[in-house]
């Protein structure tokens, strides 16, 4: 505030005019994602019936608007299951997985990357080789591969798709705390006698974190994809507990007769991603000037 | 430039070995296929004699050579189902997945690229906010739904598409469409940004301002420029045109690769499982290293240096 030069400095690079309100797209994201948020906190004590019961007397009947009554807002399945429950279940572990896999793939590769920068060398060979090598193969493909082989458990599941997009926080990690350690700050701290953990983790973190995060709100969406494409395909989340992408597998089968079945899930999806991704967006506009 | 090819291929031989090892150790550790391919209540002999046969009874380190030197003479092994070499299986499914996966690249690129270029020199337009907006919605809705609501529209609705197999060009259509919107979504969201970040340069004000005409300016400097990180992404869509279509071709029951994948997966057909792993990695992994040549040709200033290693 005191730096008098600064007014005179700022003309010369135009910045983009910075709008203060949100725009309205980011509020409607900020609704729709603590929507879910809330729905997936909630969901035992709003979800209208168990996921598995069944109502044998109104069985693919249709959501209100469509011929459908109150009793099940969404409809039901060819079992009289109610769809709008199984949506919020389904809401639950969708994020939940999602949740995990974001903060696995985040600590992985963030860690790795810390790794590569600290020690250069082999090591950082290794990491940039496992990058490579990650970078090289879709991971549908790897994920396939691995979830038939070593059957499926949940918990194997989520630390899967942690695996996606880890490579994208070792390179950023990786070319961040190099360049952080040219500057006087590390060093600084490092002369004081500081460990390689105190200085990664209170000061170097703490300067990347906004990078990082953007990362995250990216890799968000595209692991709800990922799980819900696995889930469709019937190799992801197994019955009986259920998630966005086999609710659509399931529905998939109905598409004729019942096509709300599938459309509750198909939309949940996809707002979720929207939302996500322009959250995700609009942080980078105003976090992050290193990523486009 | 030689250094440099050197290196590159180094690199990329190394990425190779690496994915024959991922296949070997996670096909191999994960269960015993014998029990699996048997069943569970098979003698226990003629499960002895299954192991023989596939030299899954030698060591883990003896079966991982001999792994590597089969592959070397080009022997991926049998399907452990119907006893037919794997490598012909996955050969033969290869024209149905680039019947889908060629004309959907050509969809991605030819909307692609086009509705990129415009938005960005029409930045803040409404044309730039229609295509981004068709962006994001690109991006966002999976394979699967954009699939299913085609066939929801087209073929259940209307009625003039069928909805899946393969039996006339027709069936094509749908899968090729949800194949090449999505993608040509990608591509205009980062043909745009690219496009944008090259608009920005200092050479196009000066471009402009020595007086060359503005057509001249964006079919001279600014495209070319914008190419380079284009070309990227586009190198990564033709390094997937075999296994890009997984989700897909198992919508519409295409029997393509991808498919041949799902199934083979869900039997634990491991030779099969490998030899798609295989020859999506060298696909992936040749795309990438004609990408990087690509890049010596369109910028001069990497020609003679080489690339520091992962410096992407």
């Amino acid at each position: 505030m005191s730096d008098l030069t600064l007014p005179a400095a700022v003309p010369a690079a135009p910045p983009e005019p910075r709008r203060s309100a949100l725009p309205p797209l980011v509020i409607f994201a900020l609704g729709w994602v603590a929507l879910m948020l809330g729905t997936a906190l909630l969901a035992d004590a709003i979800s209208p019936y168990a996921t598995t019961a069944l109502d044998l007397r109104n069985r693919l009947s249709a959501p209100i608007g469509f011929g459908g009554a109150w009793i099940h807002p969404l409809g039901t399945d060819e079992l009289g299951r109610d769809v709008l429950s199984r949506l919020i279940a389904s809401i639950r572990m969708s994020l939940l997985i999602a949740f995990g896999a974001t903060i696995i793939g985040a600590v992985i590769g963030t860690t790795l990357g810390f790794l590569a920068a600290h020690f250069r060398g082999l090591i950082e060979q290794v990491v940039l080789a496992l990058v490579d090598f990650s970078a090289s193969l879709p991971f549908l493909i790897l994920a396939l591969a691995v979830l038939a082989f070593f059957g499926n458990s949940l918990a194997l599941f989520v630390c899967l798709l942690g695996l996606h997009a880890w490579e994208r926080y070792a390179r950023i990690a990786r070319g961040l705390a190099i360049s952080a350690g040219s500057q006087g700050y590390a060093a600084a701290v490092r002369q004081l006698g500081a460990s390689p953990w105190r200085v990664y983790g209170r000061h170097v973190l703490p300067n990347i974190a906004s990078t990082l995060i953007v990362s995250m709100t990216l890799a968000f969406p595209e692991i709800i994809l990922l799980e819900s494409g696995l889930s469709f395909l019937g190799l992801g989340v197994q019955p009986p507990a259920t998630s966005l992408g086999s609710m659509v597998g399931y529905g998939r089968e109905y598409l004729t007769r019942a096509p709300w079945i599938l459309l509750a899930p198909a939309t949940v999806i996809v707002l979720t991603t929207l939302s996500v991704s322009l959250l995700g967006d609009w942080l980078r506009d105003r976090l992050d000037p290193t990523l486009r | 430039m030689l250094r440099f090819l050197f290196f590159r291929l180094l690199r990329a031989a190394v990425t190779i070995v690496m994915v024959v090892s991922f296949a070997f150790v996670v096909l191999r550790l994960s269960g015993d296929p014998a029990q699996i391919i048997m069943g569970a209540d098979a003698p226990p002999e003629a499960v002895d004699a299954f192991r023989a046969a596939w030299g899954l009874d030698q060591p883990l380190w003896r079966q991982y050579f001999h792994y590597f030197g089969a592959i070397l003479s080009g022997d991926l092994g049998r399907s452990m189902r119907d006893g037919r070499d794997a490598i012909l299986l996955v050969v033969e499914r290869i024209p149905a997945t680039l019947a889908l996966t060629l004309p959907a690249l050509a969809i991605k690129l030819g909307l692609g690229i086009p509705a990129g270029v415009y938005a960005a020199l029409h930045r803040n337009s409404w044309a730039d906010r229609l295509v981004m907006l068709l962006a994001v919605a690109g991006f966002t809705v999976p394979s699967f739904v954009l699939g299913l609501l085609l066939v929801l529209l087209f073929a259940v609705q209307l009625g003039w598409l069928p909805s899946g197999g393969q039996e006339s060009w027709r069936h094509g259509i749908l899968p090729m469409l949800t194949l090449g919107i999505g993608g040509a979504a990608v591509l205009a969201r980062f043909t745009r940004s690219a496009m944008l970040e090259v608009l920005g340069q200092p050479y196009i004000r000066t471009a402009s301002a020595k007086g060359v005409p503005w057509r001249a300016v964006v079919w001279g400097h600014a495209l070319p420029n914008a190419a380079i990180p284009t070309v990227t992404i586009v190198g990564f869509m033709v390094g997937s045109l075999i296994a890009g279509a997984v989700v897909v071709e198992s919508v519409f029951s295409w029997p393509g690769v991808g498919r041949l994948l799902v199934v083979a997966v869900a039997n634990r057909d491991l030779a099969v499982v490998q030899c798609v792993l295989l020859l999506v990695a060298a696909t992936m992994v040749t795309a990438n290293l004609v990408v990087d040549l690509l890049y010596g040709l369109l910028d001069p200033r990497l020609r003679n240096q080489p690339r520091a290693a992962g410096a992407h």
